[in-house]
């Protein structure tokens, strides 16, 4: 691969601008209200899923389809937290974690549903080929098509596609922003601090918590949608629990407190991890392709340890406030 | 009676650390609860302010039954509870520790702050300005924007206590108000907590081991030990009583069962 070639850099920045959907869900469980969501990445595959599945075997419109998906993230928020949001916080951490791995495996061995192991592709049975994102490329490709008779040259599918989901990305960014700032949003960071003096102050915690929760199910389910129309195919080992430390690594590298950093983290990840790709020179060469690609999560393994030493507030977050004792 | 606690029993494993206690409280009132250590008392207010369900009993606050309602559901109703160890929310300031707790903020239902956005801003500002007046009152106007886990133990005391107050509450609990603070605060704190009562009309309720601040400031003491009520009377009466003495102090031993 090239790196001077624009269509691979394309391609990076819609990914950056979907794993910045997918963090910014993160953010609003966890650096809002303190949720430890280990399964994040559980939002993302289910609502993959419904909405491969709407589409694949019911040939329901895009849209409805979207939709259904973004309601089955939200389902799967409830059914971890109504359980695990009256205990402790660890406790959800176990239970997104479970959940997480629980929908893998479900999409693992419901063949005849998910399409099994081979995944999206499979969900008609053996000898039929599953596309799901036609709908999408046809739209992509009247907004190229209006695009070329507003300016002359045609886009390719991924400019249209990264426009789309960066200016999504920050529209997101701002509604979270201004809810953080909002009353609910003190709420909430209040239960992040002390859940105990939230009770005391007479909220109703365990209704709070779930509200976030469900909100960054929904932020995670947009970004699993997005992510699977961008890529065309997906099956359950695109969902390992990798993903949701890859949204952790986002908050971390931008600053764990400042949900305007997002992007910057999405963008220094992505660079990082597609980066990392071009790493063939002495003397990383003398290991063989094969080894450097596990080089390449080893030094993004070293960097996040890098910043939680020597600046645990990422680039832009504040310093002071990440220190303090809870 | 503004509280009335009957027959409240809670044991933990095989300990009965509150057993059929009941007592009233006044509204107005200065009401202490003493007593040695693990006698219950804090068991007691954890059970009253709805943080611990009760075995049996029942506690009635200002004629409706609380017993085995959550903690915040308690609060609402106008009993409001503080710590022995403050709990203040570190990495916020204080004026936002302040403003969490003021109740009817219509912009803490989700998408209330996007779709209303003046009705919030409205009470937001009131809230802010009656959250700015207490802390000026409780003399923290200078950190008001400082993150509160730089305050002191007794700050975070005071803090606490603006915390409780922005809720307008009918009855406060204090567990330990004195403990840990510095000299000076604690004259100041207890200067709060007297007006708190003269000017607001606050009942207070309160744990403390200073002996000389329960005879000082209270007109009722309960005295609790091992999980029971034993005395509950006028600090002179209380002092008075042979039970309470022998709480504190323990038995004299019989000279016939001396060697």
């Amino acid at each position: 691969m090239d790196l001077g070639n624009p269509a691979f850099w394309l391609f990076v920045a819609v990914i950056a601008g979907i794993y910045g959907i997918m963090a910014l869900g993160l953010y609003v469980q966890f650096s809002l209200a303190g949720l430890p969501n280990f399964g994040h990445v559980a939002f993302m595959a289910v609502a993959a899923y419904a909405m491969a599945i709407l589409v694949v075997r019911y040939d329901a419109p895009l849209v409805l389809a979207g939709l259904a998906g973004l309601v089955a993230a939200v389902i799967l928020a409830l059914v971890m937290g109504l359980p695990a949001l009256r205990l402790r916080a660890d406790y959800l951490a176990i239970a997104t974690v479970a959940g997480g791995e629980i929908v893998r495996y479900l999409a693992m061995n419901l063949p005849d549903l998910t399409g099994g192991p081979i995944g999206s592709i499979g969900m008609l049975g053996p000898g039929n080929i599953a596309m799901f994102n036609g709908g999408w490329q046809a739209f992509l490709d009247a907004i190229r098509a209006a695009l070329g008779r507003l300016l002359g040259p045609v886009p390719t599918r991924d400019a249209v596609m990264a426009a789309l989901v960066w200016a999504s990305l920050v529209v997101l960014i701002a509604l979270v922003h201004r809810l953080e700032r909002s009353p609910w949003g003190r709420v909430e960071r209040g239960i992040r601090e002390d859940e105990t003096a939230v009770i005391a102050a007479g909220k109703n915690v365990v209704a709070f918590k779930m509200q976030a929760l469900v909100l960054g199910a929904i932020l995670g389910g947009l970004a699993g949608i997005l992510l699977a129309l961008e890529i065309g195919v997906f099956s359950p080992d695109d969902y390992s629990p990798t993903l949701t430390f890859y949204a952790y690594l986002i908050l971390i590298l931008g600053g764990m407190n400042r949900a305007w950093a997002i992007p910057l983290g999405a963008v220094l990840f992505s660079l990082l991890y597609s980066g990392t790709r071009f790493l063939n020179f002495f003397p990383l060469s003398l290991f063989d392709s094969g080894s450097r690609a596990f080089l390449r999560l080893f030094l993004v393994g070293a960097l996040l340890v890098a910043f939680m030493a020597f600046r645990p507030q990422g680039v832009l977050g504040n310093r002071q406030q990440l220190l303090l004792e809870k | 009676m503004l509280l009335s606690v009957s027959g409240l029993t809670k044991s933990f494993g095989g300990v009965r650390a509150v057993d059929d206690v009941s007592f009233d409280v006044a509204e107005g009132s200065l009401t202490a609860l003493i007593g040695p250590n693990g006698a219950g008392k804090t068991t007691a207010f954890n059970l009253i302010s709805g943080f611990i369900r009760p075995d049996h009993g029942s506690v009635r606050f200002a004629g409706k039954p609380i017993a085995g309602r959550r903690g915040d559901v308690v609060a609402r109703h106008g009993l409001v509870r503080m710590f022995q160890t403050p709990r203040v929310l570190t990495r916020m300031t204080v004026l936002e520790n302040v403003m969490l707790a003021a109740p009817d903020q219509p912009g803490e239902r989700l998408a209330m702050p996007l779709l209303m956005p003046r009705r919030v801003r409205r009470r937001e500002a009131e809230i802010r300005a009656r959250a700015t007046g207490l802390i000026e009152l409780l003399r923290l106007g200078p950190l008001s924007n400082a993150f509160a886990g730089t305050l002191s133990g007794g700050q975070r005391k005071l803090l606490e206590l603006g915390r409780a107050l922005i809720a307008e509450p009918r009855m406060i609990l204090l567990d330990e108000p004195m403990a840990g603070v510095a000299p000076v605060l604690a004259g100041e704190l207890l200067g709060h907590i007297r007006t708190l009562r003269a000017e607001r009309g606050v009942t207070v309720f309160l744990i403390e081991h200073g002996m000389d601040v329960v005879m000082s400031i209270s007109e009722r003491v309960i005295v609790m030990d091992e999980g029971r009520v034993i005395a509950d009377g006028t600090p002179a009466a209380v002092q008075a009583s042979e039970r309470v003495i022998e709480a504190y102090l323990g038995r004299a031993q019989s000279p016939a069962v001396a060697p």
